[in-house]
């Protein structure tokens, strides 16, 4: 009976440490929920916030510090700062909280899927708030912030893909060290670079992972568009949406390019490793890595606009920052001047130089302090001045799906699975569907 | 003496086995090796196999990142609790299952099964509604409730308990031993492989878990280990392998640990299932 009764102690003790653990954070959460209630009437308390962010490493840590400083100098709103995984957990997780009623005010909303969310009434148009006073943003970064002429999001960390060289092994070669201008140079620079020891490649001119992001980016270049002004059509059943998958397949099967092998984000991983490793001479990549690869190369690493087919071209990628249409008004209206504050000049200049994203207004490019840097780091700047030609993403909501249709079957052509005319039918097969909905 | 036939089936079965324990180890064993190495080091081509040096300080600089010790705490906090709650629903129900008679067990059993085939991914939403309202998102108890019961701690038991023999309980009831009795002092610790064998599948389960804390907890207080790790990990730009591998390594060597202590039972469990 007494082990009976010491294991019914046990049981009993292990309960009430549970009861004890959890009301302890349930009391901790609950205060805050209930000073939530009474924020913004005007009664002199400050306005609470949430801001879900998906950064983490040494920009989340940025994040943090710069919502730090916003509290401390504004003293009527406190923002309560919330790491929520990548952008696409992040995306889950409001739209759970959405239903759930818990969402929160500010969030960052990856570029492309803006338009779904806002199509899902999600967000809050921030037309009345900013009274045009979003025309000191970048034009070239606001592609991806209106949906249906509303005003939905402002530019946050926002990056652009460019072409990277290995400068000295373009030097060693004979090559201009700023690197290939166009479709053909590329091919004649990536044949010069490409190094074989017998059967083996020792060095590859060219890499780039075969993602929707460089595929945009080489349509853009030929005239064309990924879809219909509408957005109801494919537009890629053409020779702009054929000579990208053309151009890659020739180079690999020339032996001139590699295909990184890997999921998703792993090719990419895989190019960049390659690149710094000078297994590969020249790779496409986002601005968002040039701190990365430049502290990590052992060699002079260049950056340069996205070689040009007939123009030059690029998409633009990273996330923005929204505000939700279910928060109270006394909320959005904290929140508009959060955002507001966070992609203001001053701002954006400490962030763009701490994180390597671009700065997102004009003013701030053309300060004294960016162009300064510029002249120190003409790297930096060669994203920037990329804007020029950059098209906004596609943004309807079916194009996530769409998307991964179009990157499996550009991966088929690579593989030698399918010809570019088989691959670009099989997605307008697939796309009709999905665009319907 | 063995003939020699017998030697040279054994080292071939020893290699074999070798190869697949290599197969198996090494992606720790490297894991290990890169938290020890610096940055440059890890992207070093060819990769060098030992560490130059070793720095012990990358563990020191991963501990650092966040408030590691409340993660590590709200972990084994979790963790256990969810094990302890487990096992007091998965031990009646697997004994009614295994022992009684009752119209419709059959059905409960079945539902019990599919319930162990829905990943959590798609049951989230609706009970990510139900914590809220019940206010209780961001607290601990998310975390926790909603693996109260456990389908597959409830099937593994139930094969186990009806594995022993009839007279044993019978015996028992001959002297008067309660139903709650039997249960815990006859069948459970004839049960212990099988116990031990699902304690470990659960601790090591919500142990690692991402995916639940990550939806069901919006700060660090309430977060758990596996998170901390997640956020020293950029989504583009300079991320610092070295680091995360350390904070890989705080959250794996608890279990290894574990393991190491109760691989015993765990053959045992297997054994004793198959006979």
């Amino acid at each position: 009976m007494k082990r009976w009764a010491s294991v019914f102690l046990m049981l009993l003790l292990s309960v009430s440490l549970l009861v004890a653990g959890c009301s302890q954070s349930a009391s901790k959460t609950g205060g805050a929920a209930e000073g939530e209630k009474s924020a913004g009437a005007g009664d002199g308390k400050p306005v609470e916030i949430d801001f879900w962010y998906a950064l983490g490493g040494k920009n989340g840590k940025k994040i943090e510090e710069m919502v730090q400083k916003f509290n401390e100098t504004h003293k009527d709103i406190v923002v309560k700062p919330a790491y929520q995984g990548d952008y696409y957990q992040n995306h889950a997780k409001v739209l759970s909280a959405i239903t759930a009623g818990n969402q929160p005010d500010v969030t960052m909303v990856e570029a492309g899927v803006v338009g779904t969310f806002a199509n899902a009434k999600a967000l809050e148009d921030l037309g009345p708030y900013a009274k045009e006073m979003e025309t000191k943003y970048i034009p070239g970064l606001m592609g991806n912030s209106y949906w249906k002429d509303k005003l939905y999001a402002v530019p946050f960390n926002r990056s652009t893909p460019l072409l990277y060289v290995n400068k000295d092994k373009l030097k060693e070669a004979g090559l201009d060290p700023a690197g290939p201008k166009t479709w053909d140079e590329l091919i004649e620079y990536s044949r010069k670079l490409t190094k074989k020891e017998g059967d083996k490649t020792k060095t590859y001119g060219f890499s780039t992972p075969i993602d929707i992001w460089f595929y945009e980016a080489l349509v853009f270049q030929n005239g064309g568009s990924i879809l219909s002004e509408d957005g109801k059509q494919l537009a890629i059943n053409n020779e702009a949406g054929k000579a990208p998958i053309k151009l890659w397949t020739s180079m690999v099967k020339e032996g001139i390019m590699k295909n990184p092998p890997g999921e998703k984000y792993n090719a990419w991983d895989v190019a960049k490793q390659d690149f710094l490793n000078g297994q590969v001479a020249m790779i496409f990549t986002s601005t968002g890595d040039l701190q990365a690869l430049e502290s990590n190369a052992k060699f002079d690493v260049g950056t340069a606009f996205l070689p040009a087919g007939k123009t030059y071209g690029a998409p633009t990628g990273g996330a923005n920052l929204v505000v939700l249409a279910k928060s109270s008004d006394a909320k959005k209206k904290a929140a508009w001047e959060f955002i507001q504050w966070m992609t203001d000049t001053p701002q954006t200049i400490d962030w763009s130089l701490a994180s390597g994203y671009m700065p997102a207004t004009t003013e701030a490019v053309e300060s004294k302090q960016m162009q300064d840097v510029y002249k120190e780091r003409p790297n930096l700047k060669v994203a920037v001045d990329q804007l020029e030609y950059a098209k906004a993403r596609p943004m309807v909501p079916g194009y996530k799906e769409l998307q991964e249709v179009i990157m499996a079957e550009l991966q088929r052509a690579m593989l030698g699975q399918a010809t570019p005319d088989e691959a670009i039918a099989a997605v307008e097969k697939k796309a009709e569907k999905i665009l319907k909905k | 003496m063995y003939p020699l036939r017998l030697y040279v089936f054994k080292t071939i079965e020893w290699l074999l086995l070798l190869a697949v324990a290599l197969l198996f180890v090494f992606p720790f064993l490297w894991m290990a090796l890169t938290a020890f190495k610096t940055l440059p080091e890890v992207f070093r081509f060819p990769p060098t196999f030992l560490p130059e040096s070793w720095q012990i300080q990358n563990f020191a600089v991963a501990w650092k990142s966040g408030p590691f010790l409340t993660y590590l705490v709200n972990s084994l906090f979790v963790a256990l609790s969810i094990l302890v709650l487990q096992l007091f629903t998965a031990v009646p129900a697997a004994y009614a299952f295994a022992r009684y008679k009752f119209k419709g067990r059959n059905v409960l059993f079945g539902l019990t099964l599919i319930a162990l085939m829905i990943p959590p991914q798609v049951i989230f939403l609706p009970i990510y509604v139900f914590m809220s309202e019940w206010n209780l998102v961001n607290t601990l108890w998310s975390l926790i409730l909603p693996y109260g019961a456990s389908a597959f701690g409830i099937f593994l038991l139930r094969q186990a308990f009806m594995q022993v023999p009839d007279e044993v309980i019978e015996a028992a009831r001959l002297d008067n031993a309660s139903e709650w009795k039997i249960m815990w002092k006859v069948m459970v610790p004839m049960a212990k492989p099988v116990l031990v064998t699902f304690g470990l599948f659960s601790f090591i389960y919500h142990w690692n878990d991402y995916f639940w804390p990550l939806i069901m907890t919006n700060n660090e207080q309430v977060r758990t280990l596996p998170i901390g790790v997640a956020m020293m990990k950029s989504s583009e730009g300079d991320t610092l392998w070295h680091v995360i591998m350390a904070g890989n390594m705080i959250l794996v060597v608890p279990i290894l640990i574990i393991f190491f202590f109760a691989q015993r039972h765990i053959i045992n469990a297997f054994v004793y299932q198959s006979k």
